[in-house]
């Protein structure tokens, strides 16, 4: 093998596929990328293919590179990665002989040994397409719902968000037990998809988030494609796949959670009141409780207590219903209001010990339709 | 210790002694322990260990039974048959206790995960729908899988229970399994290392053999609600 790649597509096609590698793999190979030149980009010029696995994730990213001389090697994905970020801003050119690949750019010259590739376990294939949606909004409604799944092993089905599609509309939800996400969105199914009947998928919520993250980028495309059969999903936009193994578990029914009406209800700044709460939560020890007294027009918040410090903070909000006093764990909270992504925010309420509903407001002073998050409250003292 | 075995030679009790004194001994090598304060241990089946006020930890010098305490003034000599000696010379008796601890009723395999295995047992479908149990400790020939269990397949499931998932648990579990799957009779059987804490290792490790790693609540398999707020 021997190519000519450019610097920076390459370190950062690196960087992305040595990010899903396991930091300690149980069998070296895993440790690895598999550079694949030979292949062909999705314009159909000559490209150099750099894919990881760790048989739970598979990431790909194709970069366009002049190839002498066609062919595969395994190579140290993490030590890759460093070195490709730290090269100049230069035309690089990789060659394999014998069982080294040498980086070559500008002055600089790295030599690093390969992994047997034919031990590197084959990637899962794509499954087939299931439709499209515009980059920014998976990756908006992804970030706003994983931030509610669980990171407890112990109830394994609550680390996934359950991505349900039926037809045009999408829907996602994850909840640990003490907060629930719930994102609505439209998307552009392919006629197979949009002629069946609904699925349901549980993605492992980290997994999912990371892709959502790296591929979800404004003015992009991203494509889902479902294997429910096999267990998979796959995420592909901007020349990069990647592909996660779902979780296998029951997702609990959640919907009935939701409140079907409210005795209370708040509309307040988003960014104020985020800030208060970080605030007086200062005193909170170890993030316990930040309590709000809702009153005409006026919110106060408490943190803290005789025993340690306490704080206290008044803020305006336009409250309708009736007075409440109510206390929530100040980062699910937190965590709400940042996951709403818009200026003002509602909280409605029914009494003190059943859970509270945040929703955007958009800038006409309405509340949005399409996001909720549910959020439990603790216990007051006394 | 289950008590004394053999004919009863000794005085059923177990004799604490503080002194200063100092230790030599004499057998398969020689060593010396200077004078010193000290806690000399003579148990009831005849056995001597000199301790230092150092951890709960191994006595600096001792001797296992069968063997004989000879007092002879302040030279205590210990022998046992092979002719070996642990030449204990007092130079000042602090204090003396003798007390008889009775019966020991034997170490019990730590509580919670006896309740854990007990509880897994009961709520065989923590680990999957359609779970069924076959027994608890199932015998192989190096000793007893904690669970055995049919999947909703029909599969053969072993079972190990820990508190603690670490590296020797997927080891015990390892060669358990290698044992079971010798008998055709229950042959393939999977393995499933179930924990209320798994070490990032030992799951590394477990998932490696294509052992299953399962994560245990305590308090919601005993049925303890915690006392916060939640959705569900």
């Amino acid at each position: 093998m021997k190519i000519r790649v450019e610097r920076d597509g390459l370190a950062d096609a690196v960087a992305w596929v040595a990010r899903s590698l396991p930091s300690r793999p149980p069998v070296p190979v895993l440790g690895g990328v598999l550079l694949d030149a030979g292949g062909t980009d999705a314009g159909g010029e000559t490209a150099l293919t750099i894919s990881g696995f760790d048989y739970e994730v598979s990431a790909t990213v194709s970069v366009p590179a002049t190839i002498a001389d066609g062919g595969r090697a395994l190579v140290s994905g993490r030590l890759l990665a460093d070195i490709t970020k730290a090269l100049p801003a230069q035309p690089v050119e990789i060659s394999i002989e014998s069982s080294r690949a040498s980086i070559t750019c500008g002055s600089a010259k790295f030599s690093l040994p390969t992994m047997p590739v034919e031990d590197y376990p084959a990637l899962p294939a794509m499954p087939d397409r299931a439709g499209e949606l515009a980059g920014e909004v998976f990756g908006e409604a992804v970030a706003q719902v994983a931030v509610a799944a669980g990171k407890d092993d112990t109830l394994p089905m609550l680390t996934g968000v359950r991505v349900e599609i039926n037809g045009e509309k999408v829907t996602m939800i994850a909840t640990d037990r003490f907060r629930l996400a719930m994102r609505e969105l439209t998307w552009k199914p392919d006629e197979s998809i949009n002629n069946a009947e609904e699925t349901a998928v549980l993605v492992p919520a980290r997994t999912l988030a990371e892709a959502a993250k790296s591929l979800g980028s404004a003015g992009k495309t991203v494509e889902l494609s479902l294997a429910s059969g096999d267990g998979l999903l796959g995420v592909s936009g901007t020349g990069r796949q990647t592909t996660t193994r779902l979780l296998d578990a029951e997702f609990p029914p959640v919907r009935q959670l939701l409140p079907s009406e409210h005795s209370a209800a708040a509309i307040l700044s988003v960014a104020t009141l985020s800030d208060a709460i970080k605030r007086v939560s200062l005193v909170a020890e170890r993030g316990t409780q930040v309590r709000m007294e809702f009153a005409e027009s006026v919110l106060k918040l408490s943190a803290g207590g005789d025993d340690e410090g306490s704080a206290e903070e008044e803020l305006e909000c336009s409250f309708t219903g009736e007075p409440l006093t109510i206390a929530f764990n100040p980062q699910y909270l937190i965590d709400g209001l940042g996951a709403l992504h818009t200026d003002r925010a509602e909280l409605s309420f029914t009494t003190p010990s059943r859970p509270a509903l945040l929703k955007p407001v958009g800038e006409d002073g309405e509340v949005q339709a399409g996001y909720l998050y549910l959020l439990m409250p603790v216990r007051l003292p006394g | 210790m289950t008590g004394v075995s053999g004919p009863v030679t000794y005085p059923r009790c177990v004799r604490l002694v503080l002194a200063r004194c100092k230790v030599d001994y004499v057998g398969r090598l020689t060593a010396h322990l200077p004078m010193a304060n000290r806690l000399l241990l003579i148990k009831a089946d005849g056995s001597v260990s000199v301790h230092s006020d150092d951890r709960a930890y191994k006595p600096l010098n001792w001797m296992s039974p069968p063997c004989w305490l000879l007092e002879d003034g302040d030279v205590w000599t210990v022998q046992n048959k092979a002719g070996e000696r642990l030449v204990i010379t007092i130079d000042a008796l602090i204090d003396e206790l003798n007390h008889d601890l009775g019966a020991e009723p034997g170490l019990v395999k730590d509580g919670v995960e006896a309740h854990l295995q007990e509880l897994l047992a009961e709520q065989v479908n923590t680990l999957g729908a359609g779970y069924s149990l076959v027994r608890r400790e199932y015998p192989t020939a190096i000793g007893p899988v904690d669970l055995l269990v049919k999947d909703g397949d029909g599969g053969t499931v072993a079972v190990e229970v820990k508190r603690r998932g670490e590296l020797d648990g997927v080891e015990q579990l390892t060669r358990y399994l290698e044992l079971l799957n010798r008998d055709p009779l229950i042959a393939p059987v999977q393995g499933v290392f179930a924990a209320q804490q798994i070490k990032p290792q030992a799951k590394t490790l477990a998932e490696d053999r294509g052992i299953r790693c399962v994560t245990l609540d305590y308090d919601a398999m005993r049925g303890i609600e915690p006392d916060e707020f939640r959705l569900f």
